[in-house]
């Protein structure tokens, strides 16, 4: 998660050219470190870079192959796209406060009180993180449509109207809260509880507690939760497609200039356009938080914090989160009844008929979701290890731009990277369009942000001077790495395994341009069924995506706490 | 570090076997098809029992197959395009994506819906109509509207509802269908006054359908199979067709120039397949309503016959090639009329 405290940097005192010259030496020294630099950089240059320049080419450059700006110009001045790209900073804006609100609420109740069930909570709000494209958007239909189950059902209203704005915060901020949840959780969990509680002892009230420590500290993440929840709101094309109504975003805009219009230019430059808040609210990110320095961590262990037990605070926090939790699964229920009854939402008739369909239809794309993931997960994850211990650990010419280029692919709405893939992997020498490889190089390098900013989180409450002792007693950086900072690093490996896990088994945007004749996707397959109107076979598949989901990171979390219990053994 | 080193074996391992697996013979055919899955797995399996032939598919929308063959021209993936509307498939040929092929048997087809250019092969037919809600007909006590004009009556109001002609193929079939109809002025008042009644404008063609399946308005416009898909489901949908003349659309294939080349022989052989009798005949047992173009297939049980139909002498390339130009004109007329209001 983009949670971006900054370095504190250890070597101020000297000038700017020793330091460099000090750089150089001690990369030639290590050939090892320098060739894994060099490997990565060219890497994150030919997966990452170089396919967003070739969307950015084909939106100024003509079939003749000429240099043509008129469609930009065209586009710029047209009332049309200033709308939309106005209605997506709006949806975007909303959205980010909003899921914020509620992942800090959410985050503060689990991390800082001694609230009952906890557990619970925190596994109802993970679900939408495991909700495959429109699902959301088509459960709201079925319940507060102008038939729905709440709207007409239980309430007679005859015309209700899901479509527009309204809906669209409401769905996008259910759908994306959990990852300001997650974020918030890591940040408030990192803040030295100690300082709270010595206020706590110097007769600071909780509410000063909150207002004068907890929340200051929690800035960065607040931050970076707004910029993570702005840009999925803004990039996912699914639930606007199916709820948006009149109301026109980018992101789907995009997505229809494409598939509607056949227009892979226009839809290439909606994409591109996407990039301009998405940016912008990144630079707003990074300049609010280079402001202050937030760095509170000792890595010194802490004793058990005084979680608030009064009722008067509980009690509305458990009562909210009660009421979200209760949404979310009131929206997952009614998928799972519509994967269980013949026709959703007219013919509730209990039936194992969607899943018999299921069958028959096959389970390839079952397969080849469940496989693909599988194998670009680790590498994600160990890659994201790599490159977090080198920003964070190691002085380098062109750290800030490797930073930079590991969190373009992620940052970028996911039609420029299939647009961009299908675009720059489709010749020699890098022929790769109709394999397997472009999809798991296309997960790798989307979610690889996901594996760094876990592995800088937690290299940061390591104490660096366990690892300069292993340098000092003569390891390699690669010993080093591999002995003392991996096996520090793996409570964050856990995580970045599973979240890198569930965004390639759930990702849609991306590669739907990439999936091909040998290797369709799960996603891709439920988009087509609800293209169909088989809401009932798209249900089904939904269900058993999410089984799949939890049964890996169940399998996961065994396997991480196996390595880590037999790990201190044989260190004993 | 040995647990470490038996990760990486594993993952080795199953790399492997994902190479393993994409070894393909030339006993096969690589297609791209816009025909929904449950339905197109009755005919490839059909072709596969009739020739050996094994066929791999992908599922995809028109508008991303032409984005797909567009973006992998030098590479093409797929030999044959499988279903769709023609008026992708006249992009794709003008675009010099498609490989000209005219099956035997060809001339059989009504010339009407054969291309001209004989590039592309038509292989099934489906009209515009009317989804009512049968539920909210009942209830308001109305009858499923019979003609356009009907449209525009007021007990109608605010239950209407087509995709925008920007963003849908379909819509622009309804648009287009209306100016040769009525001639281009009369049709921009029809679509204004009509604009009263529509609930609201979807992004898909088929999704006017769905919404009138679901009860979200009382009256859809689509292509009738987009209409009988959710009907067949089990949703309250009655179908209906404009006395006053109606537009179709014309599905195609079509061989994607520069294919896997061991491939040509068996893409030629699907395609000769594909108007068969034999194959023309599968659109009445898979559930899917269209029409076939061959004479002597049998037409789906619920399905309507073009025939029967009052069908304007539906003019795709004149449609084809106007569309920026009546899109700016629609966009300018009826739609921006309502950015006015705002």
């Amino acid at each position: 998660m983009a949670n971006t405290n900054t370095t504190p940097s250890t070597n101020k005192i000297e000038t700017n050219g020793s330091r460099q010259l000090k750089r150089m030496k001690m990369l030639i020294k290590e050939p090892y470190l320098l060739a894994i630099i060099i490997i990565i950089f060219v890497s994150l240059f030919v997966f990452s870079i170089y396919p967003i320049y070739q969307v950015f080419k084909i939106t100024v450059v003509n079939d003749e192959g000429l240099l043509d700006l008129s469609l930009i110009v065209e586009t710029f001045t047209s009332s049309f796209f200033l709308k939309t790209l106005w209605n997506s900073i709006q949806l975007g804006i909303l959205s980010a406060i909003f899921g914020t609100i509620i992942g800090f609420i959410f985050a503060y109740a689990v991390t800082r009180t001694e609230m009952k069930g906890k557990k619970f909570f925190n596994l109802v709000a993970l679900l939408p993180i495991i909700s495959p494209p429109f699902v959301i958007a088509l459960s709201v239909i079925l319940l507060f449509g102008r038939n729905g189950i709440i709207s007409n059902g239980l309430f007679g209203f005859d015309d209700s109207n899901v479509y527009g704005l309204r809906s669209l915060v409401f769905i996008q901020t259910l759908g994306f809260f959990p990852i300001a949840y997650l974020n918030l959780k890591g940040v408030l969990e990192a803040i030295d509880s100690s300082v709270e509680d010595a206020a706590l002892n110097l007769g600071a009230s909780r509410w000063k507690v909150f207002r004068t420590i907890t929340l200051p500290l929690a800035v960065p993440g607040i931050l970076s939760s707004l910029l993570l929840v702005f840009i999925k709101a803004i990039e996912d094309f699914g639930n606007p497609m199916v709820i948006a109504g009149e109301y026109q975003t980018l992101a789907v805009q995009a997505y229809l200039q494409i598939t509607g219009m056949y227009d892979l230019r226009a839809g290439s430059f909606y994409a591109v356009a996407l990039l301009l808040p998405s940016l912008t609210a990144y630079f707003i990110q990074k300049y609010w938080i280079n402001k202050k320095s937030y760095v509170t961590v000792t890595g010194k262990p802490t004793q058990a914090r005084m979680k608030i037990n009064e009722k008067h605070i509980v009690l509305p926090l458990f009562i909210f989160c009660g009421l979200i939790t209760g949404a979310v699964l009131l929206i997952y229920g009614t998928v799972l009844w519509g994967a269980f009854v013949k026709v959703w939402g007219v013919d509730n008739t209990l039936t194992l008929d969607n899943f018999k369909y299921t069958f028959t239809l096959g389970f390839d794309s079952v397969q080849n979701s469940l496989l693909l993931s599988a194998l670009s997960t680790p590498i994600t994850a160990i890659l994201g290890m790599i490159i977090a211990f080198l920003i964070i650990r190691k002085q380098f010419i062109g750290k800030k731009l490797m930073e930079a280029s590991s969190m373009l692919a992620f940052a970028v709405p996911g039609t420029v990277i299939g647009i961009g893939y299908i675009l720059a992997f489709n010749q020699k020498p890098l022929l790769l369009t109709g394999t397997a490889l472009i999809l798991i190089i296309a997960f790798t390098f989307r979610n690889i942000t996901v594996g760094i900013e876990a592995g800088t989180n937690s290299l940061r409450q390591v104490d660096p001077s366990i690892e300069e002792a292993s340098t000092n007693l003569g390891a390699s950086s690669f010993t080093t790495f591999r002995k003392i900072s991996l096996p520090l690093m793996k409570s964050a490996l856990f995580s970045g395994l599973v979240y890198s896990f569930v965004r390639s088994m759930t990702s849609i945007s991306a590669v739907i341009f990439l999936i091909s004749v040998n290797w369709n996707l799960l996603t891709v397959t439920i988009l087509s069924q609800v293209e169909d109107a088989s809401l009932g076979a798209a249900a089904a598949y939904c269900i058993i995506l999410i089984v799949i989901i939890l049964i890996v990171i169940g399998l996961l979390e065994f396997f991480v706490n196996y390595l880590s219990s037999s790990k201190r053994r044989s260190y004993r | 570090m040995k647990k470490m080193i038996l990760v990486l074996f594993s993952v080795l391992l199953m790399l492997s076997i994902v190479a393993a697996g994409c070894g393909s013979g030339s006993n096969t055919v690589s297609v791209y098809t816009a025909f929904p899955e449950q339905e197109v797995i009755v005919y490839l399996e059909a072709f596969k029992e009739e020739t050996g032939i094994e066929v791999k598919h992908v599922r995809l929308s028109a508008g991303e197959t032409l984005a797909r063959i567009k973006a992998e021209s030098s590479n093409p993936q797929a030999s044959v395009w499988f279903g769709g509307p023609s008026d992708t498939f006249v992009a794709a040929a003008n675009d010099g994506l498609l490989e000209a092929y005219q099956p035997e048997g060809v001339s059989n087809i009504p010339e009407q819906f054969r291309d001209v250019k004989k590039v592309w092969t038509p292989i099934y037919v489906g009209a515009l109509g009317f989804a009512s809600n049968s539920e909210w007909l009942e209830k308001e006590g109305l009858e499923p509207p019979q003609s356009w004009a009907d449209l525009l009556k007021p007990e109608y109001a605010g239950n209407v509802t087509m995709a925008h002609p920007a963003s849908s193929g379909t819509a622009y079939s309804i648009f287009a269908t209306l100016v040769q109809l009525k001639g281009e002025q009369e049709a921009l008042d029809y679509f204004l006054q009509l604009d009263e009644n529509i609930r609201q404008y979807t992004k898909s063609g088929s999704a006017p359908a769905k919404q009138a399946g679901f009860g979200e308005t009382g009256v859809g416009i689509s292509f009738a199979h987009d209409i009988l898909k959710p009907k067949h489901e089990g949703y309250p949908i009655t179908l209906s067709f404009p006395t006053d003349g109606t537009g179709y659309e014309v599905g195609a294939v079509a061989l994607i120039k520069g294919g896997p080349s061991d491939q040509a022989e068996n893409a030629k052989k699907f395609i000769d397949w594909a108007i068969s009798k034999q194959a023309q005949d599968l659109y009445a047992d898979s559930g899917s309503f269209r029409l076939p173009v061959n004479p002597e297939a049998k037409v789906p049980e619920g399905a309507v016959k073009l025939s029967d139909l009052s069908v304007i002498d539906y003019d795709a390339v004149w449609a084809g090639e106007n569309r920026d130009d009546l899109l700016d004109k629609f966009e300018s007329y009826v739609v921006g009329k309502e950015s006015v209001v705002e």
